[in-house]
């Protein structure tokens, strides 16, 4: 670590800060709109298949949510992409074959189509017929998961480069699929898929708990509950299976990110079984951990399902000092996070789930379910934790690389002078300082206000035999929604 | 100069920069009426007038923003060097607009939901605002020129963009927003609020000209480059073309707004634009950093080219029809009622 003075005069440290703090702020929103849109669709099928009046006050309500992450999602999403040819104009201009091409699909492919469907989802209800806003609200879902591949895709390739060949610390593509479909990029994306769901899922039900125990349209929200607890059911063990194929490939294709996952500095040598370490204090300067609780054998179970090692782990002392990740503490304790927040969310959905099949679910008994309803609602935020700590060992725990093993972050950023990207990093943290405030404001402001009941169906929906002459101008209304 | 690949490389790259010029003119357009209605939305008068403002962007401005985030991913995929040395050179006026843009997207959902409904509209306007004079910089210094060194990388100082002459281009795009802004309004309202942008889309017609003019006028006297470019045959009967053309519809625009229409002013201030931009895409190819670096030696490589172009190039008509399909279904109107 550098002395405080030095830090804040170098480029290369407030590059990466400020893209830290560009990404983590980012990854809040689309992480809601991504998983909360598929739930979206389940809500709107629903009400379509059972014409229960209540779905579509549901759809109406989380999609108030929705918008508001959306908005702010966009607004911190250009940033990002701006800072790669802004600060990163080498690493854009090494690696702008492919990376570029990917960026560019996203948008044409992905976000165009969220952001497009995205005014008939909010807006068109009375202006197309029910089966035209299900297929928009489907879009939306499709538009934001395809993103989610997209990104993910090149992600992964930074992650395990594949499809061409470095020339001259050029990028070359010699195949684009295998480019593509580089070896992280099928669990990546299956992990953050699960991810958003699982997020938006907890959220969905944490809101919905809120309203229960508060005696709030329980028996409105008890609905929320019960398909969210649905969705968890397979969506929660599914993400654990998924995170340890992941964390599988990382100790095959990085294994200098897994041994900072588990602060190991010495090599496990194969053909002994290998402790796991479930609580440590690593000192990155000592290269050791001071202090460690250990659970003999574990790890050679986790990693290999075998009571010894057929491979050895390699330890972080097997690499240089400067070809090795650090903040060895940080990587280590935000895999447990998320780790620990995965396992606590698949165990709040099976108790669920058996209170659910004992009859406790009935209008009755719910709402004297306060415990498993608290806990709901402590489990809210979680999943943002854990998707953001996952984030911080997937990108920290591959450093000194920005392409692993091939760019190194260091010599991939502009030489904007220091004092620039200090002000802009300062600008945009105040920035996403308020809009973070404003929106839990606002956010929490839509949740207490609560459903609007008494919003009749749409027109199109009363009336399926209503024809839309294109010729007719039809007056567009200010959404009633926006009046209350 | 080997042979067989030749025609390719010169064709690949020329039809990623109509591509590119496609994209960027839809932007320009679309969300050049968005800032223009968040520019407008600063006058208006009652809370009433600003909801209505508000709604006729509502269902619109993601898509219409998306263009200019196609935009960047294209660039960035197909003329990588331009992506990093464009965004390095033009690092405050980019930091201008972003940040004009953020404060315009939260605003737009923060006003929805807030009581006092006022702050937020301001900061909607002035995003808006920022966001224009952020881009029109931005093309004030693709007029200027950008240094670069011999590997094509940004070699000027971080204030090159700011000229006189970027400042003038700046207040003219603020200008052509308001413009098509205005018209837009005029086909989404009535009654009072449309008699007042039929007043301001004249007024912005006649300020929108006076910047045009000088810029078409300064852009030949002051830049050697631009000159050979245009006065050669035979692009000098296009460029000759494009004024005359540039002219007669500000002529029609004025009195289809005089005759109180309500669909042509915008049509041809679309136009208008159409000609400036086509204007534009004569003085700068085949250079995609003016004045020195050509799209053939920014390109990305030729394989790049033809997957993103396999890729993407199918996907534009679809892309925009459903883009259209969107304005179709929010076609009409707006009343100032809730709905019923």
């Amino acid at each position: 670590m550098l002395p405080m003075p030095d830090l804040l005069s170098d480029t290369v440290v407030l590059s990466r800060i400020q893209f830290a703090v560009t990404a983590i702020f980012h990854m809040l929103w689309p992480v809601l709109t991504t998983g909360m849109a598929i739930y979206l669709v389940v809500i709107e099928g629903l009400w379509l298949k059972t014409r229960n009046l209540d779905y579509y006050h549901h759809a109406r309500f989380w999609s108030k949510l929705y918008v508001l992450n959306f908005g702010i999602g966009v607004a911190s999403g250009l940033p990002m992409a701006f800072q790669f040819g802004l600060n990163w104009a080498p690493f854009s201009e090494a690696v702008g074959n492919f990376f570029g091409t990917v960026l560019g699909f996203e948008g044409t492919m992905a976000f165009m189509l969220e952001a497009s469907f995205l005014g008939i989802m909010l807006f068109g209800w009375d202006r197309v017929p029910p089966v035209i806003h299900w297929i928009s609200t489907i879009l939306v879902a499709f538009g934001a998961n395809l993103s989610t591949f997209w990104i993910l895709s090149a992600n992964s390739w930074l992650q395990t480069p594949a499809g061409g060949i470095f020339v001259d610390g050029k990028f070359i593509v010699q195949d684009y699929f295998r480019a593509i479909a580089n070896p992280f990029m099928v669990n990546s994306f299956l992990h953050m898929f699960f991810a958003t769901l699982e997020t938006s899922l907890f959220v969905i039900g944490g809101i919905s708990a809120w309203f229960i125990i508060n005696q709030r349209h329980a028996e409105f929200y008890t609905r929320s509950l019960k398909v969210v607890l649905a969705m968890a059911v397979v969506i929660a063990p599914l993400q654990i299976f998924v995170g340890h194929l992941s964390a599988e490939q990382v100790y095959h294709y990085q294994p200098a990110k897994l041994a900072a996952m588990e602060a190991q500095w010495e090599t496990l040598p194969a053909g002994q079984p290998a402790d796991w370490s479930l609580i440590a204090l690593p000192n990155d300067r000592a290269e050791t951990n001071i202090w460690e609780i250990k659970i003999p054998g574990a790890l050679s179970y986790l990693l290999e399902l075998k009571p010894t090692l057929d491979q050895p782990v390699q330890g972080l002392k097997s690499w240089d000092p400067q070809n090795r990740p650090h903040m060895v503490g940080l990587i280590y304790y935000s895999f447990r996070t998320m780790v620990a927040i995965g396992l606590f969310l698949a165990g709040l959905m099976a108790v669920s789930g058996v209170q659910w099949l004992r009859g406790r679910f009935s209008p009755a008994e719910i709402v004297k379910q306060k415990w498993l309803l608290r806990a709901w609602i402590f489990a809210a935020p979680l999943g943002y934790i854990a998707v953001e700590t996952g984030w911080i060992v997937r990108c920290v725990g591959r450093q000194p690389w920005i392409v692993y093993g091939e760019l190194r972050t260091a010599d991939a950023v502009s030489r904007v002078p220091a004092g620039e990207v200090l002000f802009s990093l300062m600008g945009l943290t105040s920035m996403y300082t308020v809009f973070f405030i404003a929106a839990l404001y606002f956010g929490s402001r839509i949740i207490r206000r609560g459903p609007n009941l008494a919003l009749a169906a749409p027109r199109t929906f009363l009336e399926p035999t209503l024809v839309f002459d294109p010729a007719r101008h039809e007056p567009d209304r200010r959404p009633a929604e926006a009046q209350q | 100069m080997m042979e067989p690949l030749q025609p390719l490389q010169q064709f690949l790259p020329q039809v990623w920069f109509f591509i590119l010029g496609l994209f960027l003119f839809l932007y320009v357009l679309l969300d050049g009426f968005d800032l223009g209605v968040g520019i407008l939305s600063l006058t208006a008068s009652t809370e009433e007038r600003r909801s209505i403002l508000m709604t006729s962007l509502g269902n619109v401005w993601d898509a219409n923003e998306t263009w200019l985030i196609l935009m960047g991913g294209s660039l960035f995929g197909a003329f990588p060097l331009a992506y990093a040395t464009i965004l390095n050179a033009l690092y405050l006026p980019a930091v201008i607009m972003v940040v004009g843009l953020i404060f315009r997207a939260v605003s737009f959902e923060f006003r929805e939901n807030a009581e006092n409904k006022l702050i937020w509209n301001i900061l909607f306007g002035v995003g808006s605002f920022v966001a224009a004079i952020g881009q029109g910089f931005a093309l004030g210094s693709v007029f200027e020129g950008i240094k670069v060194d011999e590997a094509g990388h940004f070699a000027g100082g971080i204030w090159d963009w700011l000229t006189w002459r970027s400042v003038i281009v700046a207040l003219t795009l603020v200008q052509g927003y308001v413009l098509i802004g205005s018209t837009y309004l005029i086909l989404k309202t009535t009654g009072e609020l449309q008699k007042t942008y039929y007043k301001t889309a004249t007024l912005a017609t006649w300020t929108t000209l006076a910047g045009a003019l000088f810029i078409t006028i300064s852009t030949p006297l002051l830049s050697a480059q631009a000159r050979t470019q245009l006065f050669s045959a035979p692009l000098v009967y296009i460029f000759a073309l494009i004024p005359i053309l540039g002219l007669l519809f500000v002529g029609l625009l004025l009195r289809s707004l005089s005759r109180r229409e309500e669909v042509t002013p915008l049509i041809y201030t679309f136009l208008i634009f159409c000609c400036s931009f086509i204007g534009l895409g004569f003085v700068i190819f085949p250079n995609i950093i003016p004045p020195s670096v050509t799209i053939y030696e920014a390109a990305a490589s030729p394989s790049s080219l033809v997957f993103m172009l396999t890729f993407i190039g199918f996907l534009i008509p679809i892309v925009l029809s459903y883009n259209i399909y969107n304005y179709v279904v929010f076609r009409g109107k707006i009343i100032d009622e809730p709905e019923g």
